[in-house]
Parts: structure tokens; sequence; C-alpha cells
């Protein structure tokens, strides 16, 4: 643990963290995740890339809503056309996953700003609505619009190859889940300490403040609308390769609560947060089930037949608690701790 | 034109439905300034337990009725004071998504406690056939406009004729100015509460009566949305009013543009409101100070 840490030049102000203990544990976990397909079970690595894919999504929530401070409730729109994109590009006209995913994490993004314009308007509570809307709408296009998006039928892919990687097999898929997620954990971590980061901070804690200072209102919301939304998309895209079969059921509007959940019990505005958040929301009904086999067994038939309104109940409760009680996640609470031990025996 | 009048007449039941929610929405939201994103949800509950009182336990619908009014009022209450109470002052995010933790976890509860089944409900004011002109209406559709006209009126008229109206519409437009005037603006924010619980404990009753009782009553909640946005979000009356205009227009597109448009049309409608006007027909325009 450092403490009275102080930062002497400018090369260490803007570095991602000059502490090279940081550096040491990031490492440490690359190596455990690199070496995790030959420890565990295979439905262990087909969770690890759930996990990989929400807290990509999440990622891609918290640029948005965390850090410019924009709330959308339209994540399960947002991965709907992500996906759908993807899935029709390949199943229909044919295009190499190395092209169509792209495609897709591009289109999403394009496609936001349909969103992104009212947003210019809209704050807050509006907002939310306004994106709650659009992910309806897009829900509705693709059930009714059979011609091109094959409605209600959903859409089958064939077994999916990248860059000469077998991504159809859960170890191939794994990794190629987790090379994506670094690098979308980079770049968000890049892009917050850029002037662009800076400039949705600055409109998240008061946008007429910002505009003030010369930050462009219109130009900065609509790009993290846009950044935000492609990574969405290519949450999307990426859930499509995983699944290989995606219908309108996968993105209920419950996915949408989810993904806020995931940012808010990790840490709003913080990478490091979705994915623990991420790794939280999506693992819960796992551990909830093996804390229930392990104290009653004969709990677990009734468990399995109500699992997702009992994971519904803990979500909601959690995100009830946490807000009332810790609002900075579970990043915050690591923050908090660790101030506490630095202070230590002084107050914080 | 038979088919013109009989889609616009259960439009307008549809829509009275939709106004009663979207006058939930609005009472709470000129009042507290929140908006409850569970307010489907604790419709669902109410019609749940009217459901659970009528048919399980027999009781009469005059009996029933009332009943089921006391009990949403309590659990309008009881949320507003454990979880919106303690976060007032928040961010709106924080609230927002609290309610919203609070909606997933009534869908869930009425799950795990009454099955996924959905369910009749019967009760005596239904059955019956009226027959107006050309336009033929199901007595339960007549109840539900009844209902819906009867809360209009008394919302606005307890706004405006009661003291405690009086205090609330005080408290909405300016909370420290009321607060200085000796209005107890902690009661008033869970009366608004109560009041919005109630009624859409009679939309949830009217809808179950008119449809079934079922695990997806709650997307009504949803679907209400557009009438509060039309209305204005802080107009209970032109709440009410929206409610009509979106039920009317999500049938007349259904039955004359596509299939499908029942459930959209609402939320083309919000998109296009959001855009032109945001704070709705009748809502208030909101200035910002800085």
């Amino acid at each position: 643990m450092r403490s009275g840490h102080a930062v002497e030049d400018y090369r260490q102000l803007v570095a991602l963290s000059d502490n090279p203990i940081t550096w040491f544990w990031v490492g440490l976990l690359i190596l455990l995740l690199l070496a995790l397909p030959g420890l565990v079970p295979t439905y262990t690595l087909v969770m690890a890339s759930a996990v990989g894919i929400a807290a990509i999504g999440a990622i891609g929530l918290n640029l948005l809503t965390g850090t410019t401070g924009l709330i959308s409730l339209g994540q399960a729109g947002f991965l709907a056309v992500g996906a759908y994109t993807c899935a029709l590009l390949m199943a229909d006209y044919g295009w190499p996953a190395e092209a169509a995913m792209p495609a897709a994490a591009i289109f999403t993004g394009l496609l936001s700003l349909v969103i992104g314009v009212p947003s210019l308007r809209l704050k807050g509570l509006y907002l939310a609505i306004t994106t709650l809307a659009f992910s309806l709408i897009v829900t509705h296009f693709i059930l009714y619009s059979e011609n091109l998006t094959h409605g209600p039928f959903g859409v089958r892919i064939a077994n999916p190859t990248m860059l000469g990687m077998d991504i159809a097999s859960d170890v191939g898929f794994y990794y190629f889940v987790g090379i994506l997620l670094l690098l979308v954990s980079l770049f968000a971590l890049n892009v917050m300490r850029t002037r662009i980061g800076r400039a949705w901070i600055a409109i998240r804690d008061h946008d007429i403040a910002a505009q003030v200072m010369g930050i462009n209102l219109v130009h900065y919301k609509l790009l993290a609308f846009f950044v935000s939304s492609s990574i969405v998309g290519l949450a999307g895209a990426l859930t499509t390769l995983r699944l290989r079969f995606i219908n309108v059921e996968v993105f209920d509007l419950l996915i949408s609560i989810e993904a806020l959940a995931m940012i808010i019990v990790g840490g709003l505005g913080s990478v490091a947060g979705s994915i623990l958040g991420a790794a939280f929301i999506v693992l819960l009904p796992e551990g909830v089930r093996i804390l229930l086999d392990f104290l009653t067994p004969e709990m677990k038939t009734a468990y399995s037949n109500y699992v997702y309104e009992v994971r519904g109940l803990l979500i909601g409760a959690i995100v009830i608690i946490i807000l009332r009680v810790e609002s900075g996640g579970l990043v915050g609470i690591w923050m908090k701790t660790k101030r506490y031990w630095i202070n230590w025996p002084l107050p914080i | 034109m038979d088919y013109l009048l009989n889609i616009t007449a259960s439009g307008l039941v549809l829509g009275a439905m939709y106004g009663l929610i979207a006058m939930a929405f609005s009472v709470i939201y000129k009042t507290t300034g929140v908006v409850n994103f569970a307010q489907g949800e604790m419709m669902m509950l109410t019609a749940y337990i009217a459901w659970s009182l009528g048919m399980t336990l027999a009781l009469p619908f005059w009996l029933m009725l009332p009943l089921v009014c006391v009990i949403a009022a309590l659990i309008g209450g009881l949320v507003e004071y454990a979880i919106i109470r303690p976060m007032m002052g928040e961010p709106p995010f924080a609230i927002i998504m609290a309610t919203m933790g609070l909606a997933i976890v009534i869908r869930s509860l009425t799950i795990l406690l009454w099955g996924v089944n959905a369910e009749g409900f019967d009760a005596s004011v239904k059955g019956g056939l009226l027959e107006i002109g050309p336009v033929v209406l199901f007595s339960e559709q007549v109840f539900a406009l009844a209902v819906f006209l009867l809360v209009s009126v008394g919302i606005w008229a307890f706004m405006r004729f009661t003291r405690v109206g009086t205090a609330m519409r005080a408290t909405a437009l300016d909370e420290s100015a009321a607060l200085l005037m000796g209005i107890n603006v902690r009661r008033i924010h869970s009366l608004a509460w109560a009041i919005s619980s109630i009624i859409a404990a009679l939309a949830g009753v009217c809808f179950a009566l008119a449809f079934s009782r079922s695990p997806s009553m709650w997307f009504l909640g949803l679907q209400s949305f557009p009438a509060s946005i039309l209305g204005g979000l802080d107009a209970p009356l032109g709440s009410a009013l929206g409610g009509l205009l979106v039920g009317v227009s999500a049938n007349l597109s259904e039955g004359y543009i596509g299939q499908g448009l029942k459930e959209i049309s609402g939320f083309v409608i919000i998109i296009l409101v959001l855009m032109i006007r945001p704070y709705g027909l009748f809502g208030r325009r909101d200035l910002e100070r800085v």
C-alpha cells in the first residue's frame, strides 16, 4: 500500500498508472486469464466469455452514462442493432466475421446519432425515456420487417472463424473475447484522459458550465453517443458470434436495466468498475446456485424453476442498496477501504 | 364508418387506462419531481391483490374496490417512506435507477407469489354488452371509462378546491416557499405517492377486468409514458387527455396502417413530442438558471 505519494513530473501525471505495483497485479491477472483454459472446466470458460461480452457492453454504456452523464435505457436496442447487423451480414450477404463485426459496430454508432440529436435538447429523465422508446422501436422493427430481419424466426449463422482463429470453439472464443475486452478497456482508459474524455466529464458535471468553457456540446455529446454505441454494437456482434442464433427475445428490456445495474454496482465512470459490475451481475445466479447447493440441497429444484425471478429480485435489491449506501459502487468501496488503511489511525 | 367508430371507442377505453396511469405518473412528478418507473409494477401488484381479494376470498366488488385503494395507498406511502425519501436531493439518475430496481423486484416478487399464469378476473360489473348506436362496448369497458372520468374530475376538484390540494400545488410550485408557509412538505410527498398508487390500482383493476391479470401487465406502465409526455409530465389532467389521444391514435394506426403499430405508435409520439415540445402540450416550460 502506497502512501505519501507525490507526483513529480508531467509524465507521471498523464501515465495510465505510474504505480509499478498496479502494473504487476494487472500483468499477473492477464497471465492468469491466459492460463485459465488449462485450469478450469469448459463451463467456466463459457461463463467467462459471457462476462467478457457483458463487460464490453458495460464499458460502452459507462462512457455514455457514467462519463458523459447521458442516461441511456436503450442498451438492449443498441445491442440488438449490433447483433442483427452482424448476423444478417454474415447469414444473408455472406460477409466474413472480420468485416461484419466492425460494420456492426460502426452501423450501431451511426444509428445512435438518430437518438443523439434529440439528446442535445434533453437531459436526465427525458433522455432516458427517449432511449427507452428507441429501444422498443428497434425491437418492433426487427419483429415486423420480416423481409430484412427474418422477423420472429431469428437469424442463424454458420460457425465463424476470425483471422484464422477458430472462434466457434469455447477456448478460441474465450481468447477472442479476452483480447477484445483488453483492447476496449485500453481504448476507454485512454480516451478518458484525452481532451475528449475530459470534455465529457465536464459535460457530466455541468453542461452549461462546460459550454461556457468552450466545449462544443453538440460535437461532444454526439461523439459520446457514437463511441459508446459503437462499443455496445461490438458487444452485440459478439453476442451473435457466441450464440450463433439470435432472435428478439435475446434483447429483452431487462437487458437495459441489467446493463445500468452493472455500471452502478461496479462504479459509474470507471472501466474497472464496468468489468467488476459485469462479472458481478452475470455470475450472480451462479453464485446463488452454488450457495444454495452448499446450504440446502432441497432448494435446488425450486431455485432452478424460478432462477429468473430470484435473479431479478436480487439485482433490484442490490441496485437499491448500492444507491442508498455506497453510490460509488464496488470501486468506490475499494477506494474507501484503501484510503482508510492509508490514513489509519486517522479518520478518512 | 362503423369500423372507425368502433376502433375509436375501444381506443378511448385503452386510452382511459393509459390516461389513469399517466395521471399517476404526473401526480408524483408534479409534486416531488420524481418519475416512478415502477408505476406499472405497482399497478400490477395491486391488481394481483385485488384479484386475490375478489376471486380467492370472494369479496363482493363494492367492498373489494375500496379495500384495494387502501392497500394501494399504504404501498405507495411505504415505497415513498422507505426508498424515495432518504434519496431526496440525490441526482435524478440515482432516483430513477432506484425506482427501476424496485420495478424488477416487484415484477419478480409477483411471479414468485402468484406464478406465471394469466387468470381471468370476474366481477359483478362484468359481462354485459352495451350498444350505443353502432358502437358496441362491454360493460367492463364502460366501467373503465367511468372510472377514468371520475378520477379526472376528482383530481381536478381535489387540486382546485381542497386545502390539501392547494398545499400540493404550492409544493409543486416552490418547495422551500411551501415549507416556509408551514406546509408539511414530507407529508405532501407521501400523500402524492399514495394518491398516485390509488389511481394506478384503479387502472390495474380496470385492465385486469377487461383482459386478465397476467405477469406482463407491468408493460402498461411503459406504454403510458407517451400519454404523460404528450400531455405534460407535470400536468395531471393534461396527462389524462394525453392518454385518450395516445389510445385512439394507437388503435387507429393499428387499424389503418399496419399490424403491431398499437404497441409502438406511442413511442413514436414520444420521440416526436420530445423533439418538438419536450414539456408536452400542457406542461410548464422549465427554465434553467445557472
